[in-house]
């Protein structure tokens, strides 16, 4: 059993968990995730890390209250347990010293994105964050996204947004790149925001990777459910990713049409509105 | 308990051996019934049909059938107590050779195996072993679970087994009853590897898998749930606490069939829609969490084992109609042949000597069709097997709204990719000696993590192979 440290209400439909789980605190990297089932007859569902504390042996993640499961996650309280937790799977995110790199988050992104964004400051890269969201009070982790960044950008849209809000900013940024130039773009969002940068930057030059969260059932490489057609072959999100070289992906409209497969079931709540992509 | 059969039953006179020819059946659930439920197919036998089933065997001097057991079961010992009606006996002599009964009595292939040397196999009839050896291992557990054999003393030797499928539990069980501290790592949420996710529930009862893993906790083992090694503990980590490794990690990772269209949704692999069905119990939604989309009309390519499990699946489901697609014939497919007549029994279709080659959208990316075409049979191949080859201009399109691929799995590299000095083939194996050692000092391995995918039973076999090595490796350490 797992024990919820701490819940914490970002917006009215983003929420935080704390957990103890000291054998996941100790190895966890930028970009990772864990896999939880609330109890015995639970579904096994995927979460980016957006924290840990390996003295403390907990592990924060930030989800969205979408479906049966996170809706029941929603009432989670300090001292309640979860019947399992196991992680952190998947390949840590890529950092280096790239030079000026710009990330994009919408979504849980805002939280997840934070390691990554920190590791990559530590490294001694320049940090442009865009943040995306549908309306002012669907932001959140402003400071610490600020804290890691040297310049932070907001694009708030109306009813859904729509992509282009976030890619404003960003195609600024493309048309500037002779005064400014731009070594990697790395995103943590919505998977058709993620989508459009790709096919901005395609031609450009610029190394873009993008971190997917495809559905999953054992997140250890066993079922498949999380495969997308990438250059290289077949790869599975959970064990060769989740990042990827967006330019190397492959049918992005499969692997929309993928995320939702269970959107009825377990993703959507009812009056969810797909606004081109259901997982804007 | 009468005992009117024991005239035509195997009765001893001047030198001369009667034997009984009448093969008990196992009683079976109708077709038309169990289409619609997840309950076990063959339902058992009863006190009496093993009793009189027991008594065919007429004990031969030279045990062939025991050659035939990858554990080496002593097999006329356990059939001679119940011939004296020592159920308990029989039991105690099952339980020496092998600590998984209940699972090897369903899921072994005895009709290659033990059944296969014995010798009424000669008219055609051998003694059901396999069967026999269900019913004890169900009379054990509906006595309230098996008893405890004297466990031998405390070794102080600590071993870590890495996955907690048939070739873990096997070598945990070996190693706990020598006296070794043995833990078990897995790293989904519940112990049994392939027996909880891919084999289902009509075939071999969850409730059987857990009953003897308790069994095996019993033994003093220790499980660890949702740890994985190779992130949570590296190998070398692992090693600076245990005196030996087992890596019984299996084979998990699905093969595609590599096709345009088959990342449409409603394209799974085996594996995907066994876990979901199995391990999650989709087929109790919502009352378990986890769903299963699934259409009316279900494709399920493959001709093994898996195959039949996922076409019966389907059916459970409420498929309406469920085709297997094969590219061999019917001499060719690996499935058992009970498996496939069960599937048949069942109404699903099978279509041999078809492959597909592209799979069809409905325009929003669901599978809506698959196109196939004719094969026909060439030169055998690697595999001794003729080979497929594409009849030119045969495409037609089979109309189906769910696909799953069950072509076969390759092995986890979760592991070998981050023990750099653990050698693998170039299919992903771990390399071994004939001891189930591995190129890595205090590391051995067994079941489809070294042979790349076979039978429970083969894994049990290498797993027996390798406890031995094991221990006699941990008791020479002080010497």
């Amino acid at each position: 059993m797992f024990e919820v440290v701490d819940h914490e209400k970002l917006t009215h439909k983003v929420h935080r968990l704390r957990i103890s789980a000291p054998h996941v605190a100790r190895k966890a990297q930028p970009g990772q995730f864990v896999i939880l089932i609330l109890d015995e007859k639970g579904e096994r569902v995927p979460f980016t890390i957006s924290d840990w504390d390996r003295q403390a042996g907990t592990v924060d993640f930030v989800f969205l209250e979408v479906g049966r499961t996170t809706e029941r996650m929603a009432r989670l309280q300090k001292g309640d347990t979860l019947a399992h937790f196991v992680g952190p799977l998947g390949k840590p995110a890529e950092i280096d010293k790239f030079g000026h790199v710009v990330c994009v988050v919408s979504g849980y992104g805002l939280a997840g994105m934070v390691p990554i964004i920190k590791r990559l400051k530590e490294k001694g890269n320049r940090i442009t964050t865009i943040m995306q969201a549908a309306d002012n009070e669907s932001l959140y982790n402003q400071e610490a996204l600020k804290q890691f960044s040297d310049h932070l950008l907001i694009g708030v849209g109306g009813a859904g947004g729509g992509p282009a809000t976030a890619l404003k900013p960003l195609e600024d940024m493309l048309k500037n790149l002779d005064h400014e130039p731009m070594d990697r773009i790395t995103a943590m969002a919505s998977i058709c925001l993620m989508r459009f940068i790709a096919e901005a930057t395609r031609n450009m030059g610029i190394k873009t990777t993008v971190h997917m969260a495809p559905v999953m059932v054992d997140g250890t490489g066993m079922c498949g459910a999380c495969r997308l057609a990438h250059a290289d072959g077949t790869q599975f999100a959970c064990v060769h990713g989740p990042e990827f070289d967006a330019h190397k992906i492959k049918a992005w409209d499969t692997l929309m049409a993928r995320r939702c497969t269970y959107a009825d079931d377990s993703i959507m709540q009812p009056g969810f509105k797909c606004d081109n992509c259901s997982q804007w | 308990m009468t005992n009117e059969k024991t005239a035509e039953t195997q009765v001893k006179e001047k030198g001369k051996i009667k034997i009984d020819l009448h093969r008990m059946e196992m009683p079976k659930q109708a077709p038309c019934e169990r289409k619609h439920n997840f309950d076990e197919v063959a339902t058992g036998y009863t006190l009496e049909m093993a009793l009189q089933e027991s008594r065919r065997c007429i004990q031969c001097k030279k045990r062939n059938c025991v050659e035939g057991c990858p554990v080496n079961i002593q097999i006329p010992d356990f059939i001679s107590r119940m011939q004296k009606n020592d159920l308990a006996g029989a039991a105690r002599v099952l339980k020496k050779y092998t600590s998984l009964p209940g699972i090897c009595g369903r899921v072994c292939p005895q009709e290659s195996q033990c059944e296969s040397k014995c010798t009424l196999n000669k008219k055609g009839v051998p003694v059901a072993i396999g069967r026999l050896e269900r019913f004890l291992a169900d009379w054990e557990r509906s006595q309230g679970g098996a008893a405890i054999p004297d466990l031998t003393p405390s070794t102080g030797k600590k071993v870590a087994v890495v996955g907690s499928g048939p070739s873990g539990l096997t070598v945990a069980a070996d190693l706990a009853l020598l006296g070794h501290q043995v833990d078990m790592f897995e790293a989904l949420h519940v112990a049994g590897g392939v027996l909880m996710y891919g084999i289902p529930e009509f075939r071999l009862p969850k409730a059987i898998v857990q009953g003897e893993v308790e069994y095996v906790k019993k033994l003093g083992v220790n499980l660890k749930l949702d740890y994985v090694i190779g992130i949570n503990a590296s190998m070398d980590e692992l090693l600076e606490s245990y005196d030996a490794i087992f890596l019984g990690t299996g084979a998990g990772l699905p093969w595609f069939l590599d096709i345009p269209g088959e990342n449409f949704n409603n394209v799974y692999s085996a594996n995907e829609f066994l876990t979901r069905c199995n391990l999650m119990k989709a087929y109790r939604y919502p009352e378990y969490a986890t769903p299963i989309k699934m259409g009316r009309r279900v494709a399920v390519v493959g001709g093994g084992n898996v195959a039949m499990d996922s076409a019966r699946c389907a059916v459970r489901l409420g498929a309406e109609k469920v085709m297997v697609i094969y590219r061999r014939s019917r001499a060719e497919m690996p499935a058992r042949l009970e498996e496939v007549e069960n599937a048949e029994e069942e109404g699903v279709e099978f279509h041999f000597l078809v492959a597909p080659s592209a799979m069809i959208g409905d325009g929003r990316k669901n599978v809506c069709g698959m196109e196939c075409i004719r094969m026909e049979l060439g030169e055998p191949d690697a595999s001794g097997r003729r080979r497929p080859v594409p009849v030119k201009g045969s495409e037609y399109v089979v109309e189906t709204d769910t696909v799953v691929v069950s072509l076969g799995t390759s092995p986890n590299p979760l592991i070998a990719s981050t023990t750099p000095d653990l050698q693998v083939s170039k299919k992903g194996t771990i390399v071994v000696d004939e001891n189930g050692k591995s190129s890595k000092a205090r590391v051995w391995a067994g079941g489809d993590i070294i042979s790349g995918g076979a039978t429970v039973i083969s894994a049990m076999g290498e797993a027996r192979i390798a406890a031995t090595a094991i221990h006699k490796y941990l008791v020479n350490i002080d010497q």
